[in-house]
This record gives structure tokens, C-alpha cells and sequence, in this order.
């Protein structure tokens, strides 16, 4: 009978209202109930794996995150009655990320650990309560990231941002008895355009800028041991470090300034904007840059372009994109650019009456491109009746050397492979392809395995696409009707595990990290090249291919969600160490330290490593290996 | 059962008792009586409420008897317990022996529960329990005087306390509302130092001294 007022309680709320009757007697007769006096410790990471599944009956529970990674908008959160935790760290089987504390005198059900995974088992219902649960632990992630970079991002993000944090720079001042001559040297060791003259508190008296020079020091041939007092500009435009970019720009307009100092509240010089740096803030989006490409006409603007192109995936993680997003705008300006820097060299090369297709390789063919991709690439193209093969031929490879050459230029390093169109070896005819595709799919030795895992992820970047069209419909007519090839692939696919420990939670490498793409994005793509084979999917990308193929396996949606959100967090991560790399200047790479990583992103990547082994794991049972 | 029976002592009445209740209340006598220096968070306290025909000891008549453990402070409503009193009292009392073991026990309102209760034991069963009682009537007035700070009704504090219950004036929902109450109440007490049933209970006498008295 009192098993009854627990569950007339627990039917008020969701998820339990729903649940099946059996499953909720199950809870009901389970869950016992505790009281927590205010500021009590129910849960907290230090009590290590929870014992109990909680809901809270009547009071205020506030989950507060842990730990030196913690952001503001997810630091604390306020459960009432009828919400539970924690379902994340009971369901993996480890310490809580969140510190619970009742912040009234609350009661409190608890349902022992063990019941916990037995009701998910029992009822469909509270499986799939925790299963988007832990999937919106997702976004929480997703936002963290975007906060990391939206401090920095804003610098340059929008005419709204405020000129506080648009200086750089520590302010450079002197004060008005200094020399001409030690004030002109300060501007010429600092590269700076202007100098501010301040009082001894720092406020701003007068400036003097290069274009002041000619009319008031050279021409009247001032002597440079005069004080610069003398001959500054006195009352200097001065802006507040919250006025916004825009404001800034309006001023210059009105005055025809080009510089502006910026003050704190107390009027303390913070710093000088000029008009360049708002010239900057205007030119960095995603219309701008994809307009500057097209207008581009020599290697100078489309190198400029480039630089763009990364300021622009800063910003954009800052924006609060996804991983998905992220790469296809990437790659579609990386793809304006490329298809640009072969307008131009197609200029100054004869390719006329050539019918032909450019192909990229790799990730860059799967739209999976991360900002230190090498370029992987090559020509595909149909030889006119009559026409000399060889000479047709060098003429493709002249035009491609210097396409490959100013990518390089633009910021895709040289393949060191050599996967590039400039190799005779990949500057083939249709028929060509089809014959080394063919050879590969027939004697499948480890080369040709790896061969395929780089080629067959083609797809055409500009040019006649009905040449890639053509080569991927054979290429999946083949690969399918070659079970043996498949079972090669698949069990090249699961040479590598995912760094999941038995006792810690990763197995990194001697220097304590774990190659992300190597041992992370990888398993997804090489399984997800496999499934799209077999099904006969025409994409390219990962995504994709597990969506399409997974449809047509009949796997559970939610089921290919959760592998597609595993696979986008790792991406995610990568692009966050290459974009923090690209900041020390250090060649980015695909490592991270899984210490570094704060509670959430650890659970989350963990989960998302779990994802993969299934993944490898559908793969193992298919082909049974 | 008559007075002299009653006089008599209790092995007159438990001789008319079948077999099988005798057994349990020899099972009952022979358990160990509770050390009351155990802290609240080893010890099984039994919440016991009755329902009557009405609030006049003289007159009114047990109708049924509902009892919740709080063991080792918590609340499992699988550990409860309820029988009504007809057809067969003893049958019914000697349940709630065997649940509540040898305490202790908690009620709201002893002067007229407990009164009742053990009046009802010794009439059926010839038995007096030696349990240690613990009345919140008397001690959530004690432990959380901001909220109510002095003896009021079992209404008063589920509403201080935003505590609901599936039934009110029913043996066991109210007893499921004051075990509520009792899990606030242990809370409380270990904070302000009361860690153990003799404490709780040393609380209460002092605070029923200082009501006399005062």
C-alpha cells in the first residue's frame, strides 16, 4: 500500500508517468526515502562511483559542477521535485562531474545503483529519458567550447564588439616633457602609428600621428629636444572601452580621424584603435571572404582569402556551430579557393576541348577537412578521339603543379605523400581509375587496403562531375560484388581499438595523450567507408554514410544519432587543439591530453569512444572477425 | 479478557492463543532489547500510528494499526506495515509486535496513540512492550522551533514541512506523514548534537519538564 504513495507521486512527473506499470512498481517498491537538511552533501565527485539514483520528492537540490574547468552558464543548476540524478555518472559507472547540495530541507528518493540499470533495462521508457539525457550533455559540451573561444573570437567578431576588447595591445604613452626625438624613436621601435601623450595618471593629453609629422615638425624644421607637448594635438578623441566598434567607425567618419583612444571608466588611456583594425572586424565574413575569392586575381588576395578563411572558422566555433557545420563551411571556402586558384592557372594553361574533373582525396573528399589537412588531390579526365595521350597528359600536369604549388602557398601544405594531381600516377583517365580502383578490390594486400581508404573517399571538387558520378557507381557495383575485398577492409578497420581502459578510463600514449584522429575520428570513417560500400551510398562524407547506410541496415535512428554525435564531439575536439595550436604557432595537431580536458568533455569523450566500439563492434559481428 | 486475568499476569491471556501467534510472540520476547546509545544512522525506528473510532480514550475503540520503519534513516516504503484490528486483534497486534520488534518506536501524539496502543496490547495479548517512545509531538516543536515552537497538530507541521500524504486520518497515511516528519526530525538532531534514541528521548522529557514547569 505505501508502495502506492510513492508511485501516486512519482506518476505526477516525466519521465514516470510514462513508464510501464511494472517498471514503475519496480521503482516504487525500490526507492527508499531520505531527508537532506539545507546545505547538506548528497552527492559529490569525492564520494567516487554514485551508489543511488535520486529523485528529488519535495524541496530544492542544486547540482554544482566541479572542478577547475567550470562555466558560468552551466555552474549551477536547481533540481525540484520529480527531477533526478545523476544519470550520467550512474549509467557509465563513475564519480559524479557535479557536487549535489540540498539547498532546502529536502526529501529525497533514492534507488540503489544496481536497481537504477535494472529499470533501464526493464522499461523502454526511462532508457530513452537517460539516453537524451546524456545526449544534451552533448550540447552542454558544445557550449563550453564555444565559450572557450568566444572571449578571443570577439576580438574580431562583429561591429558590436566593444572597443575594450578590441586593444591588443598594452597602451604605449609618454608624457608631455618628453622629447620630440625619444617619442619618434618609441613609434619607430614599436611600429606604431601614433603616439598618446598622458598625464602622470595615465589620461590622455594630446596624440601625435605620422601623418602630423610632415606638416608640423619636418616642414617647420622643429628641433627634435623640444618638448612633444609642443606640438601634439590637444583634447584627442576619446572613446569609452564599452563603446562598440561601430561607434568608433562613426566618430572617425565624423571627425576624419584615423585613430582613437580608448579610455577606462576613469579615463585612463587603455589603448588605440585605428582604422585599420575596424577595416579588419568588416572583412572577415562569410560573404566577404567568399566574394574576395571570386574577385581574387593573383596569389596576394587569395593568400589574404586563406588567412580569412581561418579567422572565419574561429569565429564560427565561437558562434556556437557544431563540428558538422564547421567542417562543410570550411570546406566549401576551401573548395571556392581551390576552384579559384585553378580558374587562374587554367589561364596560363591551354586545357581546352579537355574534359576533366579535380578530385579531392581523404578528408578533404569527405568534407571532413580540419585546418592542417595536407592537400590530398588528383585530375580524372576523358582523352578527345585522335588526341596525343602524352602531351594531353603534361599539359593536365603543368596546370596541376602550379595549382598544387600556390595551395601550398595559400596555406595546404604539399602532400608528402605525393597524393597530389601533379603525379602522373594520379592524373588518370576514367578508365585508368577504374583499372587501379580494380586492381586494389582484386588483390587486396595491405597498400592497396590503405590505397583505398585514401581514394575511395574522392569526390569531385570542380570540373565535369558526371566523371566522379560514373567512377562511383562502378566503384560500388565492384566493392559490393567483392565480399572478400569488404572482409579485408573491415578487418583493417579493427586493428585499431578505441583508447577505452579496462581500470583507467583511456589508455593514452608515453606522452600521456591520444592521437584523435589516429585513434578517435578514424574508426568511425573506415567503418562508415565500409558500410557505405556495401549499401551502395554515393557519399563521401562520414556523416553522411552512416546516416544513409545506417537507414538502410535498418539501425535505430536514435541509435546512428548517438554515433554521429560521437563521431562530430572528437571532430569538435580536434579543431579546438588545432585552433589553440595555431595560436602558439605550433603545427596543429590531432593530440589531446585527456587530464586537460575537464570532467564533462572527458565523460562525453569517453561516451563518444564507446560509440566507436560499437561501431567496430556491428562491424566485428558482420563479417565475424 | 477480564480484570483478573489482567491481574494475574500476562501468561493467563497468551494460553488461549493458538499455536502459531504464540510462537511469534515468544519470537518477540526473546529478541534482544536495542542498545539506545546506537546513532540514528544503525538504528531501526519503527513510526507506529493508530486509527480509531474516535479521540475519547474512554469511549473510542483501535480500529487499525499501521507502522513504517526508518532504518538507518531511511524511509522504505516496502518495510511498512498495516492490519486492521477485527476480526482478530490479536492476530493483528502480534503482526505489529513482530514488525516493530523491540524498538524504538516513534508516534505522534503518545498521550493518546501509545495510550491506546498499549492498552489494546495488554487487553489482546496481556503484553506491556518496554519500547523507548519517541513523540514528535513533542520533539519537532524541540528540533525546529523556526518553523512551529510548540506542540501543534500533525496538520500544522505537514504543512510547515510542505509534506503530503495519500490519505489523511488513515493508519497508514498518516503514518507515512509522520515517518516523514521523523526523517527531518533524525536530520536535525544529529545536527544539533542529539545523535542517538536516548538523546532524542532525554530531549523530549526535558522538554515535557519545561512545559510543566514552565
Amino acid at each position: 500500500m505505501l508502495v502506492g504513495a510513492s508511485s501516486d507521486f512519482l506518476k505526477r512527473f516525466s519521465p514516470f508517468n510514462r513508464m510501464e506499470p511494472e517498471a514503475l512498481g519496480f521503482l516504487s517498491e525500490r526507492a527508499v526515502l531520505a531527508f537532506h537538511a539545507r546545505g547538506s552533501e548528497i552527492l559529490t565527485p569525492e564520494m567516487g562511483q554514485p551508489t543511488h539514483f535520486h529523485i528529488v520528492q519535495r524541496g530544492k537540490v542544486q547540482a554544482r559542477q566541479t572542478g577547475p574547468a567550470s562555466v558560468t552558464d552551466y555552474a549551477a543548476m536547481t533540481l525540484g521535485p520529480g527531477e533526478c540524478f545523476p544519470i550520467g555518472a550512474i549509467s557509465a559507472q563513475r564519480p559524479s562531474t557535479n557536487a549535489y547540495v540540498a539547498v532546502e530541507d529536502s526529501f529525497v528518493f533514492q534507488l540503489p545503483a544496481e536497481d537504477f540499470l535494472k529499470l533501464m533495462q526493464m522499461s523502454p521508457v526511462f532508457h530513452v529519458f537517460c539516453t537524451q539525457y546524456i545526449a544534451s550533455l552533448l550540447n552542454q559540451s558544445r557550449q563550453q567550447l564555444q565559450s572557450t573561444f568566444a572571449q578571443r573570437a570577439a576580438e574580431q567578431q562583429t561591429m558590436t564588439t566593444p572597443l575594450g576588447q578590441l586593444v591588443k595591445k598594452a597602451p604605449i604613452f609618454v608624457t608631455p616633457d618628453s622629447s620630440l626625438r625619444a617619442a619618434l624613436e618609441k613609434m619607430s621601435e614599436m611600429r606604431i602609428g601614433c603616439m598618446v601623450v598622458t598625464d602622470s595618471e595615465q589620461k590622455p593629453l594630446g596624440i601625435l600621428t605620422q601623418s602630423d609629422l610632415l606638416p608640423r615638425v619636418v616642414l617647420p624644421g622643429i628641433d627634435l629636444q623640444r618638448p612633444i607637448g609642443d606640438v601634439m594635438t590637444r583634447t584627442p578623441h576619446v572613446m569609452s572601452a564599452s563603446d562598440s566598434a561601430y561607434d568608433a567607425a562613426l566618430e572617425m567618419a565624423t571627425h576624419g580621424v584615423r585613430h582613437l583612444l580608448v579610455v577606462d571608466s576613469e579615463g585612463r588611456l587603455k589603448g588605440v584603435v585605428s582604422e585599420r583594425d575596424l577595416f579588419t572586424l568588416q572583412r572577415i565574413g562569410l560573404r566577404q571572404i567568399r566574394s574576395s575569392i571570386e574577385g581574387a586575381d593573383d596569389l596576394d588576395a587569395l593568400q589574404r582569402a586563406s588567412r580569412d578563411i581561418r579567422q572565419l572558422a574561429l569565429n564560427l566555433i565561437a558562434q556556437g556551430i557544431g563540428a558538422e557545420q564547421l567542417t562543410q563551411f570550411i570546406s566549401a571556402l576551401n573548395d571556392a579557393l581551390t576552384c579559384r586558384i585553378i580558374d587562374l592557372a587554367r589561364a596560363r594553361h591551354d586545357l581546352y576541348g579537355i574534359d576533366y574533373a579535380w578530385l579531392a582525396f581523404g578528408s578533404e573528399g569527405r568534407h571532413e577537412q580540419t585546418l592542417s589537412s595536407d592537400q590530398d588531390n588528383g585530375i580524372i579526365y576523358v582523352r578527345p578521339e585522335g588526341a596525343d595521350p602524352t602531351e594531353l597528359k603534361n599539359r593536365l600536369l603543368a596546370c596541376a603543379k602550379e595549382v598544387n604549388e600556390n595551395l601550398a602557398a595559400c596555406g595546404f601544405p604539399l602532400c608528402k605523400g605525393n597524393i597530389m594531381a601533379s603525379n602522373p600516377d594520379l592524373c588518370l583517365t576514367l578508365d585508368e581509375w577504374k583499372g587501379r580502383f580494380g586492381d586494389w578490390i582484386r588483390e587486396p594486400d595491405p597498400q592497396a587496403l590503405l590505397n583505398a581508404t585514401i581514394f575511395f573517399d574522392y569526390r569531385v571538387l570542380c570540373g565535369n562531375e558526371r566523371l566522379g558520378d560514373q567512377l562511383r557507381a562502378w566503384l560500388n557495383r565492384t566493392a559490393k560484388a567483392n565480399a572478400n575485398f569488404l572482409r579485408m577492409m573491415a578487418s583493417n578497420a579493427l586493428q585499431v581499438a578505441p583508447p577505452l581502459g579496462r581500470i583507467r578510463d583511456f589508455v593514452v600514449d608515453d606522452d600521456g595523450t591520444i592521437d584523435l584522429k589516429k585513434s578517435g575520428a578514424r574508426l568511425f570513417v573506415d567503418v562508415a567507408r565500409i558500410l557505405a560500400l556495401r549499401t551502395e551510398v554515393a557519399s563521401s562524407s562520414t556523416v553522411q554514410r552512416l546516416r544513409q547506410a545506417g537507414n538502410k541496415m535498418g539501425i535505430a535512428s536514435e541509435e546512428i544519432a548517438a554515433l554521429i554525435d560521437g563521431f562530430h564531439f572528437i571532430q569538435l575536439l580536434r579543431l579546438r587543439s588545432q585552433h589553440l595550436d595555431t595560436e602558439h604557432d605550433a603545427p596543429g595537431d590531432n593530440r589531446v591530453n585527456p587530464d586537460t580536458l575537464n570532467e564533462l568533455d572527458r565523460r562525453i569523450l569517453k561516451e563518444a569512444f564507446r560509440q566507436a566500439r560499437k561501431l567496430q563492434l556491428r562491424l566485428r559481428l558482420d563479417y565475424q572477425l | 479478557m477480564n480484570w483478573l486475568t489482567r491481574l494475574l499476569g500476562n501468561s493467563a491471556d497468551t494460553a488461549t492463543l493458538d499455536a502459531a501467534l504464540r510462537d511469534a510472540l515468544a519470537k518477540w520476547e526473546a529478541l534482544p532489547a536495542p542498545d539506545p546509545g546506537t546513532a540514528h544512522f544503525e538504528t531501526r525506528y519503527v513510526v507506529i500510528n493508530t486509527e480509531a473510532t474516535g479521540l475519547d480514550l474512554d469511549k473510542d475503540r483501535l480500529l487499525a494499526v499501521a507502522a513504517i520503519a526508518i532504518d538507518r534513516e531511511q524511509l522504505s516504503p516496502h518495510d511498512s506495515f498495516h492490519a486492521a484490528v477485527e476480526p482478530d486483534a490479536a492476530a493483528a497486534l502480534t503482526s505489529l509486535l513482530a514488525f516493530a520488534g523491540k524498538g524504538p518506536v516513534v508516534v505522534f501524539n503518545a498521550s493518546f496513540n501509545r495510550s491506546l496502543l498499549e492498552r489494546a496490547l495488554d487487553e489482546h495479548l496481556g503484553i506491556t512492550p518496554d519500547w523507548t517512545w519517541l513523540d514528535l509531538h513533542w520533539l519537532l516543536p524541540a528540533l525546529y522551533d523556526e518553523h512551529i515552537d510548540r506542540p501543534a497538530r500533525l496538520a500544522d507541521w505537514m504543512k510547515a514541512f510542505g509534506i503530503e500524504t495519500f490519505q489523511r486520518h488513515h493508519a497508514l497515511g498518516d503514518a507515512w506523514a509522520i515517518a516523514q516528519l521523523m526523517l527531518a526530525a533524525q536530520a536535525r538532531a544529529r545536527a544539533l548534537g542529539h545523535n542517538t534514541p536516548r538523546t532524542l528521548a532525554d530531549l523530549e522529557h526535558s522538554r515535557r519538564q519545561l512545559r510543566r514547569h514552565g
